[in-house]
C-alpha cells in the first residue's frame, strides 16, 4: 500500500496545483478574496505534498531517481509520462512549494486587476515548473519547459509595468529560440541513443544509449585530441560530429533561460517589467531551470563536448559575474540592480558547475536554493516598497529606515543573504563555489576574478541599501509610508528564517543535494580511463502494459518485452511496440456491428 | 462491391449536396436552419464512412484508378472534420449577413467530394478532373457573397490562377504520357524508368510542370503568389475550407504521384527540389506574415509557412540514404549512416500534422469569422489587430479558444501544433535533414511572433470604445468548443490517434 502511496506523490505534487487551477476558474469573477484564499490554500496544500516527497526521499537509496512513477503516454513517438526526483530535484521542487504561497501572499493585494485570470496563471505555472523539475522522460521535461513560458508571458504580459508588451514578448522569444534549437538536438540524441524500434525519449534510454559511444569517443579523443577519430562505430561518429553541435544547443537553451552572459538581456527587461509574483517565481525558480538543465541534460549527455568546451562556458560564466556586478554598480533602478545581480550570483552557480569538482558542484547546487530564497525575498521585499510607493528609482527614496523599520531590519537581512555574508545561506554556497573552483583545472584568473566580485556585490547592495533606507528622509511621499502590515510580515518572515536555518544548518540539505552531485560529477567526468560505468548507468523503469490503446479499433501494436538496449551490459528488459503487419497481409478490421 | 468502398464518403457527400439544393428549391421557407444540420451530419457520416476504410487493407480498385488506402482514408476523414467545422462556422457568418442559401453548403460539400476522391485518385486524368471538381466549387465559393469588389476580384484572381495552374499539371502529365504512353501511376511507376533513359527532356519538362501545378494548390513559394488575395477576399469561412482541406489534399495526392515518379530520376533530383522548396516556403511565409496587421491576411502567410513545414516532411520521404553532394543547408547528413528514413513515420508526421492543422486553422478562421461584422465588409480595416484589442474582457471563451489556436500554429506543448511537428521534424531529423530542420524551427520562432502578437492584443490591451456586440449564433460556438478541444487534446493525448495514424504507413504500393 505505501508503494502505492509512494508512486504516486509526486503525481501529487504536479497536479495538485492544476486542480485548484479548475477550482478556482468555477469561482465567480467579482470574488476575490474567495479566489485569493482559494490560491493560497491549493498553493499550501501544494507545499504539503511537495514536503511529503521530501520526507519520503531516502538518502542512503542507491536508485537515482526517486519516488517513480511511468505511464504510456505517446508510444507511437517513444514518449512516456515518467516522472522521478533525484536529490538536486527534491531539493528544488521542495524550493518552488515553499515559494509558492509566498507568492499568493505578496500578491495578495498587488494585483486588483482581472484577478480570477491571474491566479490561474500563478497555479498553472507552478504545476509546469513543478512537471519540469519531476520529469524524467525528456520529451515530456521540453513540454513542461515549455508550458511554463505560457503563464509567465502572461504574468509578465498583462500585470507588468508600462513597457510589459514589450518585456513578455522578449522573454517568450529568447527562451523560445533556444528551446527550439534544443528541440532538434534532442531529436537527434533520440535517433542516436537506440536504434530503430528501441527508440524512446526517457532520461535511461537516452543516456545508457549514449555510454558506450561517450566511451569510445573520449578514449579517441584522449589519444588525438584534435581528431581525426578513425573506425569509430556508428553512435561514436555521429556523437562524433554532431555531438558539439548538440551540446551547444542544449547549452543555448539553458544559458538563455539561467541566464548567461551574453544572452542575459531579455532578464533584466522581464524582471523590471514583471508584477511582483512574476518576478519572485522567475528569479525563484524560472532561472533554476536553465542551471538544472545543464545538471541533468547538456553535461551528462555530451560528456566529452562539455569537457571541451568547459573553459569557454566557465569564462562566460566569470564574465557573467563580473559584469552584473559592474552593471548593478551603475544602476539606479532598484529593480534592474536585483536583476543584475541575479546574472551575478547564477555566474558563480555555473563557475561551481562548471569547475567539475564536489565542492564546486554542491556548492553550485546549493547555490541554486539560496538564490531562489534570497532573490526570491529581494523581490518580494521591494514590491511591497513598490506597491505603497510606485517608484524605481535609488532617488526616489532614502531614508526608510525611519518610517518602516521593520521592513528596513528584514530588507537588510535578506540583503546580508544575498552578498554571502557568513552565518547566512548564501555564504555556504559561495564559499563552496569559490573552493570548487580554486581547486579546479579552470585558470587561477577565473576563481580571482570571481572571488573579487563578492566584494563588488557586496558594495553595489550595500550603497543600495545604504542610498534607500539611511540618510535623511528627503521625498515627501515617503514621510506617510506605513510599514509591513500583518499578512506581508508572515510573508517575509519564512524567508529569513530560511535564510537563517539554511545559513547555520546546511547539512541536511548538503545531504540530499549530495546524492546527486557525486552522479553528476561522475557523469561529466565519463568516459576518463578511470571512470565507473555502474556509478552513472541510470536504471530502467519498465513501461506498465498500455491498457487504453487496445481500444483503438485494429490497434497494430501489441507489446512484447524485447531484450536488451545497444550496449551489451545486462539490462532490466524494457518493452517496445512491435512493428505493424502489412495489412496487405492481414487485414485488419474494426468490429462490424 | 468492395470496390465501391473507397466512394462511399464522397458518395455521402455528394447525396447530402444534391440534397440542400433539392431543398433549396422545393422548400420554399424562409427557415434555413436545418442546413447547416443536414450539411453537418452529412460531413460527419462521411467522416466515419472513411474511417471505417481506413483499417481496410490497401488496395487498388475501379481498375486501377483509384486506390483505397489507409493513407487517402485518413485524409478523407480529415476533410469532412474540416468541412463540419466550416460549415458550422459558415452558419452563423451567412445568418448575419442574411446570406444562408441551401447553395453555399451544396458547394462545400461538392468541394469536399472533390477533396476526397483527389487523395484516392490514382491516374493523372483522374486526378485532374477531381482537381477541377473541388477547384470549381471553391472558385464559386470564394466570390459566393457578392457586396463590394473583393470577393470579385478575388474569385476571379482565384479562378485564372487556378486554372492556370491546372494546366500546367495537365500539360505535365501529357509530357509525361507522352514519354510513356501511360496514366495510371502504378504503371507510370514501371514505365517512367525507361522513358527517363530514351527521352529525358520529356520526362524532366513533365516532371517540373507537374510540380508546378501541385505546388500552386498547395500554395509553396514561389506559386503562393494568389495565397494572401484569395484568403482575404473570400468569406472567412470558405478561407478556413480552402486552407484546411485544399490544402491537404493536394499534399495527399502530390505525394502519391512523387513516389510513383521518383524512382526514374537520380535520387537527388526530386530531394533538391523538394528540400528548397521546403527551405523558401518556409522562410519566406512567415518573414512575409510578420508584418501584416490584418489578421486574415496573416494567417494566409501563415497557411503558407505552415505548407513549408510540411514540405520539410516530404523532402524526408524523398531524402537519399546515405550522405548526399555538397549542398549547403539542403545537404543530407544521416546520422547514423546509410539507413533509410522510415516511410511510415513521415505519413504519419504529415497526417498528425495535417489533422492537427486542419483543427487549428478551422478554428482560427472562425475567431477571425466570429468578430467580423457585416458593415465592415467594404472597408480596409475589417480584419485589423485592433479588432482583436481586449477580446479576452468581452467574449474571454473566444480569447482563450483563439489563443490556443495561435499557440498550436506556433507549435508550443501542449497543442496539437506541437505534436505535430514534433512528428514532422523528427522524421527530418532521422532523414538526415539537420540544416533543413534547424532553418525550420529558426523560421518557427519567426512565426512565433507574429502568432503570438494576436494574444498580446487579445489579452493585453484594452477594448476600443466602439466596440459592439458581436453576432452570436450556436454553430459558432460549437465549431471554435469543438476545434479548440480539439487541438488541446490531441496536444496533451495524441496517443491513441498516433495509433492510428501509424496505419497509414500504408500506402498504397509503398509500405
Amino acid at each position: 500500500m505505501n508503494e502505492l502511496y509512494e508512486s504516486r506523490i509526486l503525481n501529487l505534487v504536479i497536479w495538485s496545483p492544476m486542480l485548484f487551477a479548475l477550482l478556482v476558474a468555477f469561482l465567480p469573477k467579482g470574488e476575490k478574496g474567495q479566489i485569493r484564499t482559494a490560491t493560497f490554500v491549493g498553493m499550501l496544500v501544494n507545499l504539503w505534498a511537495c514536503a511529503w516527497a521530501w520526507s519520503r526521499f531516502e538518502l542512503h537509496n542507491a536508485d537515482e531517481f526517486q519516488l517513480e512513477y511511468r505511464m504510456r503516454w505517446i508510444d507511437a513517438a517513444g514518449i512516456s509520462y515518467h516522472v522521478g526526483v533525484d536529490g538536486l530535484a527534491i531539493a528544488l521542487v521542495l524550493l518552488t512549494g515553499v515559494l509558492a504561497p509566498l507568492v499568493v501572499l505578496a500578491s495578495w493585494t498587488y494585483v486588483d486587476e482581472r484577478v480570477k485570470e491571474f491566479h490561474i496563471a500563478l497555479l498553472v505555472l507552478q504545476t509546469a515548473m513543478l512537471g519540469a523539475l519531476c520529469s524524467v522522460d525528456t520529451l515530456l521535461f521540453y513540454v513542461f519547459f515549455e508550458a511554463m513560458l505560457i503563464p509567465m508571458y502572461l504574468l509578465i504580459g498583462v500585470w507588468g509595468a508600462e513597457e510589459r508588451q514589450m518585456a513578455a514578448m522578449k522573454f517568450f522569444l529568447y527562451t523560445l529560440v533556444g528551446s527550439l534549437l534544443m528541440l532538434v538536438a534532442l531529436l537527434g540524441v533520440y535517433f542516436i541513443a537506440a536504434p530503430a524500434g528501441q527508440r524512446s525519449f526517457d532520461y535511461a534510454t537516452l543516456y545508457n544509449g549514449l555510454m558506450a559511444a561517450n566511451r569510445e569517443l573520449s578514449a579517441c579523443l584522449a589519444n588525438n585530441p584534435t581528431g581525426p577519430c578513425e573506425g569509430l562505430s556508428g553512435p561514436a561518429q555521429a556523437l562524433f560530429t554532431w555531438g558539439p553541435w548538440m551540446f551547444l544547443a542544449f547549452s543555448l537553451a539553458f544559458a538563455i533561460k539561467v541566464p548567461m552572459w551574453p544572452v542575459h538581456t531579455w532578464l533584466p527587461d522581464a524582471h523590471v517589467q514583471a508584477p511582483v509574483a512574476g518576478s519572485m517565481v522567475l528569479a525563484g525558480v524560472m532561472l533554476k531551470m536553465g542551471t538544472f538543465g545543464f545538471w541533468r541534460f547538456a553535461i551528462p549527455l555530451f560528456p566529452t563536448a562539455a569537457r571541451q568546451y568547459q573553459h569557454l562556458l566557465a569564462l562566460l560564466a566569470v564574465i557573467g559575474i563580473v559584469y552584473g556586478a559592474f552593471m548593478c554598480l551603475a544602476q539606479r533602478d532598484i529593480k534592474k540592480l536585483i536583476a543584475y545581480s541575479s546574472v551575478s550570483h547564477l555566474g558563480y552557480c555555473m563557475l561551481g558547475m562548471l569547475a567539475f569538482t564536489a565542492e564546486g558542484a554542491t556548492g553550485s547546487a546549493y547555490q541554486m536554493l539560496n538564490h531562489g530564497v534570497s532573490t526570491g525575498a529581494l523581490f518580494m521585499l521591494f514590491g511591497f516598497l513598490y506597491e505603497r510607493r510606485h517608484a524605481r528609482l535609488m532617488s526616489d527614496y532614502g531614508g526608510i529606515a525611519k518610517v518602516m523599520p521593520v521592513f528596513t531590519a528584514f530588507f537588510v537581512i535578506v540583503t546580508f543573504s544575498s552578498i554571502a555574508v557568513p552565518g547566512t545561506n548564501g555564504f555556504v554556497g559561495e564559499f563552496l563555489v569559490l573552493l570548487g573552483s580554486f581547486k579546479s583545472n579552470l585558470p587561477l584568473a577565473y576563481s580571482v576574478a570571481a572571488t573579487t566580485c563578492v566584494v563588488f556585490g557586496a558594495a553595489y547592495m550595500l550603497w543600495m541599501v545604504q542610498k534607500v533606507f539611511f540618510g535623511k528622509l528627503v521625498h515627501q511621499d515617503n514621510l506617510g509610508l506605513s510599514d509591513l502590515n500583518r499578512r506581508e510580515t508572515l510573508a517575509a518572515l519564512p524567508f529569513i528564517a530560511l535564510i537563517v536555518l539554511m545559513g547555520l544548518k546546511p547539512q541536511p540539505i548538503l545531504d540530499v543535494l549530495e546524492t546527486s552531485t557525486t552522479r553528476y560529477l561522475a557523469r561529466a567526468g565519463y568516459g576518463t580511463p578511470d571512470s565507473n560505468d555502474d556509478a552513472v548507468r541510470v536504471k530502467v523503469q519498465p513501461l506498465p502494459r498500455p491498457a487504453l490503446v487496445e481500444l483503438a479499433p485494429g490497434a497494430p501494436v501489441g507489446l512484447e518485452p524485447v531484450g536488451q538496449v545497444a550496449n551489451a551490459q545486462p539490462q532490466p528488459r524494457i518493452l517496445r511496440p512491435r512493428t505493424p503487419v502489412p495489412s496487405a497481409v492481414q487485414p485488419i478490421h474494426p468490429v462490424m456491428p | 462491391m468492395n470496390d465501391f468502398l473507397p466512394l462511399i464518403p464522397a458518395a455521402t457527400l455528394v447525396v447530402g449536396a444534391i440534397v440542400l439544393m433539392l431543398s433549396e428549391v422545393f422548400l420554399a421557407s424562409a427557415n434555413r436552419g436545418y442546413m447547416v444540420i443536414v450539411a453537418t451530419l452529412t460531413s460527419v457520416v462521411a467522416a466515419v464512412a472513411a474511417f471505417w476504410n481506413a483499417f481496410e487493407p490497401a488496395r487498388s480498385v475501379l481498375q486501377g484508378y483509384a486506390v483505397l488506402d489507409p493513407f487517402s482514408s485518413f485524409m478523407t476523414c480529415m476533410v469532412c472534420v474540416g468541412t463540419a467545422l466550416s460549415g458550422l462556422v459558415a452558419s452563423s457568418f451567412l445568418k448575419h449577413r442574411n446570406a444562408e442559401r441551401g447553395e453555399f453548403y451544396a458547394l462545400v460539400l461538392f468541394a469536399a467530394a472533390g477533396m476526397s476522391l483527389l487523395a484516392l485518385s490514382n491516374e493523372f486524368i483522374t486526378i485532374f478532373i477531381n482537381l477541377e471538381v473541388l477547384s470549381v466549387a471553391t472558385y464559386s465559393l470564394t466570390a459566393y457573397l457578392r457586396r463590394g469588389g473583393r470577393p470579385a476580384e478575388a474569385g476571379f484572381k482565384y479562378f485564372i490562377l487556378g486554372a492556370f495552374s491546372a494546366s500546367l499539371l495537365l500539360y505535365g502529365a501529357a509530357l509525361l504520357y507522352g514519354a510513356t504512353g501511360v496514366t495510371k501511376l502504378d504503371e507510370l511507376e514501371r514505365a517512367l524508368p525507361l522513358a527517363a533513359a530514351t527521352q529525358p527532356a520529356l520526362v524532366y519538362v513533365g516532371f517540373g510542370l507537374v510540380l508546378a501545378g501541385f505546388a500552386f494548390k498547395v500554395a509553396a513559394v514561389p506559386f503562393h503568389m494568389w495565397t494572401p488575395d484569395v484568403y482575404e477576399g473570400a468569406p472567412t469561412p470558405v478561407t478556413a475550407l480552402m486552407s484546411a482541406g485544399v490544402k491537404s489534399a493536394a499534399f495527399v495526392s502530390l505525394v502519391r504521384v512523387f513516389l510513383a515518379m521518383k524512382g526514374a530520376l537520380p535520387p537527388e533530383v526530386p530531394y533538391l527540389l523538394f528540400a528548397a522548396l521546403a527551405l523558401v516556403t518556409m522562410v519566406a511565409g512567415n518573414l512575409l506574415a510578420m508584418p501584416q496587421r490584418n489578421v486574415k491576411r496573416m494567417l494566409a502567410y501563415s497557411s503558407i509557412a505552415h505548407a513549408g513545414y510540411l514540405l520539410l516532411g516530404v523532402a524526408a520521404l524523398f531524402a537519399p540514404a546515405g550522405a548526399s553532394a555538397k549542398a549547403g543547408v539542403l545537404a543530407v547528413t544521416p546520422l547514423l549512416g546509410g539507413t533509410a528514413v522510415a516511410a511510415g513515420d513521415v505519413y504519419k508526421g504529415l497526417l498528425f500534422y495535417l489533422l492537427g492543422y486542419t483543427v487549428t486553422t478551422v478554428g482560427a478562421f472562425g475567431c477571425v469569422a466570429a468578430i467580423e461584422r457585416r458593415e465592415d465588409e467594404t472597408r480596409t480595416n475589417t480584419w485589423d489587430l485592433e479588432r482583436f484589442a481586449g477580446l479576452a474582457q468581452r467574449q474571454p471563451g473566444w480569447a482563450v479558444a483563439m489563443a490556443a489556436f495561435m499557440l498550436s500554429l506556433a507549435g508550443v506543448p501542449p497543442t496539437a501544433g506541437f505534436i505535430g511537428k514534433l512528428f514532422v521534424f523528427s522524421a527530418a531529423v532521422d532523414a538526415g535533414l539537420i540544416g533543413l530542420a534547424v532553418a525550420g524551427v529558426l523560421a518557427s520562432v519567426a512565426g512565433t511572433y507574429y502568432y503570438l502578437r494576436v494574444v498580446v492584443y487579445m489579452f493585453m490591451r484594452p477594448s476600443p470604445d466602439e466596440a459592439t456586440a458581436p453576432f452570436r449564433h450556436w454553430t459558432m460556438d460549437v465549431a471554435l468548443v469543438t476545434s479548440a478541444v480539439a487541438v488541446v487534446a490531441l496536444g496533451l493525448l495524441p496517443g491513441p490517434v498516433a495509433q492510428w495514424l501509424s496505419r497509414a504507413g500504408m500506402m498504397f504500393g509503398h509500405f
